[in-house]
C-alpha cells in the first residue's frame, strides 16, 4: 500500500461523527463495528487502495480527516491538491448538512480542480431503524445541481453504495482528459536528495 | 516513632547507579523540584512558565541549512558507525556499587503502620469498580464515593471537564470553586489546598484554566499537583498554550468543550493511568526489556532512515519505550512522552491506518505543534512515531517509516518486540530474593524505571491498588519538602517497605510483613546488583542521535 505511487488523492470532509471513518473502514477493510463506541479521528488518517478501471490501475490515497473544529485550521494541508473530495453529511442530522456546505465552499474557493461527491451517510438508520430523515433529498439535489456535483447516499453498516462511490471517483479520474498524461513519480521522495521542490504536496 | 540510626556515611554516586548513562534520552530534572519552581512562578510572574520557541528555532535553522545545502548541492547524511555505537556501550560496562552500598548502620527512618493509619493515608477500602460508562448522578452515593475527583473549569467558572458524572450538572460546584479561587487570588495569595470531610482538595490555577482535585486516597498535595499538571498538559497537547490563551482573550466566556470534543476520552484515560501506572509517580519511562544488540539495531535502523526536519523518532510497544532517536540539540521530557503513551493507550484507531496528527508537547514547546506520523508496524504491537516541524511532510515521513520497517523486518526486530511484549516484565522470583515481593527502581540520570510484573500476591487488581497506594505513601515520605528523608523503612501489617533515594536513583522495595530492616537492607543491595547485571536489557543506555 503506502510507499507505492499515489495517483489520485481523495479526501473526506464533514462534521464530526458524520461517518467518514466508518465509510473508509468499510471501503478499505470491508468491516463495520456497530458496538465499538465512537472514537473521533484526531488529525487525519491515511490509507491507500488500488483499483482497476478499464484496464488502467489507479492507486487512490485516501485521507480521512477529523471533523472536530479544532483541526479546521489545518484542514487545508489535507485537501490540498486532492482530485476528489467526499463531502459527508449525516442523513439524520440536519446541522451536518450546513457543515457540508461549509466544506464545499472551502473547496470551490481553494481547490477548483477537486471534484466533489456529496454523500449522505447512515442510510440504514432511516431504512432499517426508521429514524426520521433530517436532510431532504430534494434539498440536497437542488444544492448539488447548483454546484455541479454528484450525490450518493451510503450506509457503512450495510455497505450500500460505497464501492460504487469510490469506483465512480476512480472512473471520473481516468476519464478526465486532464489526467491522461502519465504523471511524474510523485509518490516517492528519494530522501538521499535534498528536496528542493518548493511546492510539496502531502500525498 | 521515627527512629534514626546513625551511620558512617552513605552516598551513591550517580555514575555508578544501575541503568545510568551519560547521554540520556530524556530530560532528567526532578519533578518535585520542577513543581516547586513552577509554583513559585505564581508569585514571581516575571519569568515565563511555558516552554516556547523551540519549534520556531528549528524551522529557522532549517531555512538556513536549506540555503547551505543548495549552495553545496550535496545531501547531508548522519549515520553513526558501528564502532561509535559499540564504543559508547563499552563505557557503561563497569560496575561499582561501593558508593551506593546500603549498610545496616545507615541512617534509616522507620515508620509504623499505625502512624500511617492516623495520618489517613492507608487505603482502607478499595474501589473495585471501573469508572462507570453510564453517566452518574452527581447526587448519588456512588458519585460521592469516588476516591478522586478531578474538575477543570475556565476562569469564568464555565465547566470544562469532570472525571465522573456530567460536568454540566456540576455548575453549582464549579461556581463555588471559581468564587473561592478568585477570592483568594484577589488577596495576592493563591489558594493551594484545603482539607474537608476526609478529602484533600487541591487547586491549581493555570490561567485561563482552573484545575481541582478532591481526593481521599491519602496522596500528598504535591502528588495531586503533579497530576493536575498532567491534566493541564493533556489539554495543551491538543490546543497549544498559545491557542488556549487566544481563545479566552477573545471570549472570556467561551465554552471550551466545543474545541476539546473527543479529548475527554484522553483525560479520563490519563486520570486512570495515573492511578495505576507508577511512571507518573516517578516521572520516568519504562523501557521494553530487550536484548541490547536488538535494541541497537533498531536504533540504528531508525537513525539511518533520517529525513530532514525529523525531530523525534519514537518506538513504543505496550506503553513501554523501545528506543528513541532525537535531534542532537533537543531532548524529550518524560512527561511529554507520557502524554504520547496515553494517546496510544486511549485510541485504537491508530492500529488500522497511518495517521498524521498535530501534537503539542508542552515541555518541549507549548506554543506550537509537532506533526506526528503514527503507525503500528506490520500489525505488531510496535508503534512508530515520527515527529517533525513541517506540517506538509507526511509523505517524507511515510517513506521514512517504510525504510525503517524494511530494516526492522530484515533483522527480525519486530518478532523480538512481539516476544518481549508477550512475555511481559520479569517476575520478582527471577530476581532471586525470597522476602522480596515487588519493587520500583528509577535511574535518575536516564529518567527510566524498571519493575517486575505484578506477580502473587499482587495478581488481583485490588491488591495492586493497595500496593500502589503504599508506594505513593513511601514516595511522598521520602520526597516531603519539609523533612526530606533519604531512607525510610515502613512496617505494615500486610508488608514492609523500604524507600531509598540517592543522587543516582530512587528505589522502593516491598517485602513480606515480618521482614526486618536488616534483611531488607541486604535485599536492597542484592536488587541493585541484579539490576546492574540486567541493565542493558532493561534500560535504553545508548540511544543514537540525528
Ligand atoms: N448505523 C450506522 N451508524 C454509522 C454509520 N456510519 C457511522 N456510524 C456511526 O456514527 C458514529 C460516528 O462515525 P465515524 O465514522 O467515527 O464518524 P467520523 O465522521 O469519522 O467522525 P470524526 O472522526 O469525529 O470526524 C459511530 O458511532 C459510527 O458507528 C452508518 O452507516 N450506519
Ligand atoms: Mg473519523
Amino acid at each position: 500500500m503506502s510507499g507505492s505511487r499515489v495517483d489520485l488523492k481523495v479526501v473526506l470532509l464533514g462534521k464530526e461523527a458524520g461517518g467518514k471513518t466508518s465509510l473508509v473502514e468499510r471501503y478499505l477493510h470491508d468491516r463495520f463495528h456497530p458496538n465499538v463506541p465512537y472514537q473521533n479521528t484526531i488529525g487525519a488518517a491515511f490509507g491507500a487502495k488500488k483499483v482497476e478501471v478499464g484496464g488502467i490501475n489507479v492507486t487512490m490515497g485516501i485521507w480521512d480527516t477529523a471533523g472536530s473544529e479544532r483541526y479546521e485550521a489545518m484542514s487545508r494541508i489535507y485537501y490540498r491538491s486532492a482530485r476528489a473530495a467526499i463531502v459527508c453529511f449525516d442523513l439524520t442530522d440536519d446541522t451536518s448538512f450546513d457543515r457540508a456546505k461549509f466544506w464545499v465552499d472551502e473547496l470551490l474557493k481553494n481547490e477548483p480542480d477537486c471534484k466533489i461527491y456529496l454523500t449522505g451517510t447512515k442510510y440504514d438508520l432511516i431504512e432499517e431503524e426508521k429514524r426520521p430523515r433530517k436532510v431532504e433529498e430534494t434539498k440536497v439535489e437542488e444544492y448539488a445541481d447548483e454546484i455541479h456535483c454528484l450525490v450518493y447516499e451510503t450506509s457503512s453498516k450495510t455497505g450500500q453504495n460505497i464501492k460504487e462511490l469510490f469506483y465512480k471517483i476512480a472512473q471520473d479520474y481516468v476519464e478526465d482528459p486532464k489526467n491522461r498524461e502519465p504523471e511524474v513519480d510523485e509518490g516517492i521522495i528519494d530522501s538521499s536528495q535534498p528536496n528542493t521542490k518548493p511546492d510539496k504536496c502531502s500525498c | 516513632m521515627a527512629t534514626s540510626l546513625h551511620s558512617n556515611q552513605i552516598s551513591a554516586g550517580q555514575e555508578h547507579a544501575p541503568g545510568g548513562s551519560q547521554n540520556p534520552v530524556l530530560v532528567t530534572k526532578d519533578s518535585y523540584e520542577e513543581l516547586e519552581e513552577d509554583l513559585s512562578l505564581d508569585v514571581d510572574q516575571s519569568r515565563p512558565r511555558h516552554a516556547s520557541g523551540v519549534i520556531a528555532e528549528i524551522v529557522e535553522s532549517r531555512q538556513h541549512s536549506e540555503v547551505d545545502s543548495n549552495q553545496n548541492n550535496a545531501a547531508v547524511d548522519y549515520p553513526a558507525t558501528d564502532q561509535q555505537v559499540k564504543g559508547i556501550t563499552a563505557d557503561t560496562n563497569h560496575l561499582s556499587l561501593g558508593d551506593g552500598q546500603l549498610t545496616d548502620e545507615s541512617e534509616v527512618f522507620v515508620e509504623e503502620e499505625e502512624q500511617r493509619l492516623r495520618s489517613g493515608s492507608v487505603l482502607q477500602t478499595v474501589e473495585k469498580t471501573k469508572p462507570a460508562v453510564v453517566e452518574e448522578d452527581i447526587h448519588s452515593a456512588a458519585w460521592k464515593k469516588h476516591k478522586k475527583h478531578i474538575f477543570i473549569l475556565s476562569e469564568a467558572g464555565k465547566p470544562i471537564y469532570s472525571r465522573y458524572g456530567n460536568e454540566d450538572k456540576l455548575v453549582t460546584l464549579m461556581g463555588v470553586i471559581q468564587a473561592l479561587m478568585s477570592f483568594v487570588q484577589d488577596d495576592k495569595d493563591s489558594l493551594r489546598s484545603v482539607v474537608a470531610g476526609g478529602h484533600l482538595i487541591v487547586f491549581l490555577l493555570r490561567q485561563p484554566l482552573m484545575l481541582v482535585a478532591a481526593s481521599s486516597t491519602g496522596e500528598s498535595q504535591q502528588q495531586l499537583f503533579l497530576q493536575l499538571r498532567y491534566m493541564y498538559n493533556q489539554i495543551l497537547s491538543v490546543l497549544t498554550h498559545t491557542q488556549l490563551n487566544r481563545i479566552f482573550e477573545q471570549r472570556r466566556n467561551y465554552d471550551l468543550r466545543r474545541l476539546l470534543s473527543g479529548t475527554e476520552r484522553f483525560l479520563n484515560s490519563l486520570a486512570d493511568l495515573m492511578d495505576s501506572d507508577p511512571c507518573f509517580l516517578l516521572t520516568a519511562v519504562r523501557g521494553l526489556p530487550l536484548d541490547n544488540t536488538v535494541r541497537d539495531v533498531i536504533g540504528q535502523s531508525m537513525q539511518s532512515a533520517k529525513v530532514k526536519d525529523l525531530v523525534f523518532a519514537i518506538l513504543i510497544a505496550d506503553g513501554q519505550l523501545v528506543t528513541l532517536v532525537h535531534m542532537k540539540k533537543y531532548i524529550l521530557h518524560p512527561a511529554d512522552l507520557h502524554l504520547v503513551i496515553n494517546l496510544l493507550k486511549a485510541s485504537t484507531s491508530f492500529e488500522t491506518s497511518d495517521s498524521w496528527v498535530p501534537l503539542c508537547l508542552p515541555n518541549f514547546d507549548s506554543s506550537g505543534y509537532l506533526y506526528s506520523h503514527i503507525s503500528y508496524l506490520d500489525d505488531s504491537p510496535a508503534c512508530l512515531l515520527l515527529m517533525t516541524v513541517d506540517q506538509m511532510a507526511f509523505k517524507e515521513m511515510e517513506n521514512c517509516k517504510q525504510k525503517i520497517l524494511e530494516k526492522l523486518k530484515k533483522h527480525n526486530c519486530l518478532a523480538a518486540i512481539k516476544d518481549s511484549v508477550k512475555r511481559g516484565s520479569y517476575t520478582c522470583q527471577e530476581v532471586g530474593i525470597s522476602e522480596l515481593r515487588h519493587f520500583l527502581y528509577k535511574n535518575k540520570s536516564t529518567a527510566q524505571f524498571t519493575a517486575p510484573s505484578w506477580g502473587a500476591p499482587y495478581s488481583d487488581p485490588a491488591e495492586q491498588e493497595r500496593l500502589f497506594s503504599l508506594y505513593r505513601f513511601v514516595h511522598q515520605k521520602v520526597h516531603n519538602p519539609a523533612r526530606p528523608l533519604k531512607i525510610l523503612f515502613y512496617v505494615g501489617s500486610h508488608e514492609s517497605a523500604l524507600g531509598w533515594i540517592t543522587s543516582g536513583f530512587e528505589l522502593y522495595a516491598v517485602f513480606s510483613p515480618l521482614t526486618t530492616k536488616q534483611v531488607a537492607i541486604l535485599a536492597v543491595n542484592k536488587i541493585l546488583k541484579w539490576i546492574k547485571k540486567e541493565e542493558e536489557r532493561l534500560f535504553i543506555l545508548n540511544p543514537p542521535e540525528y
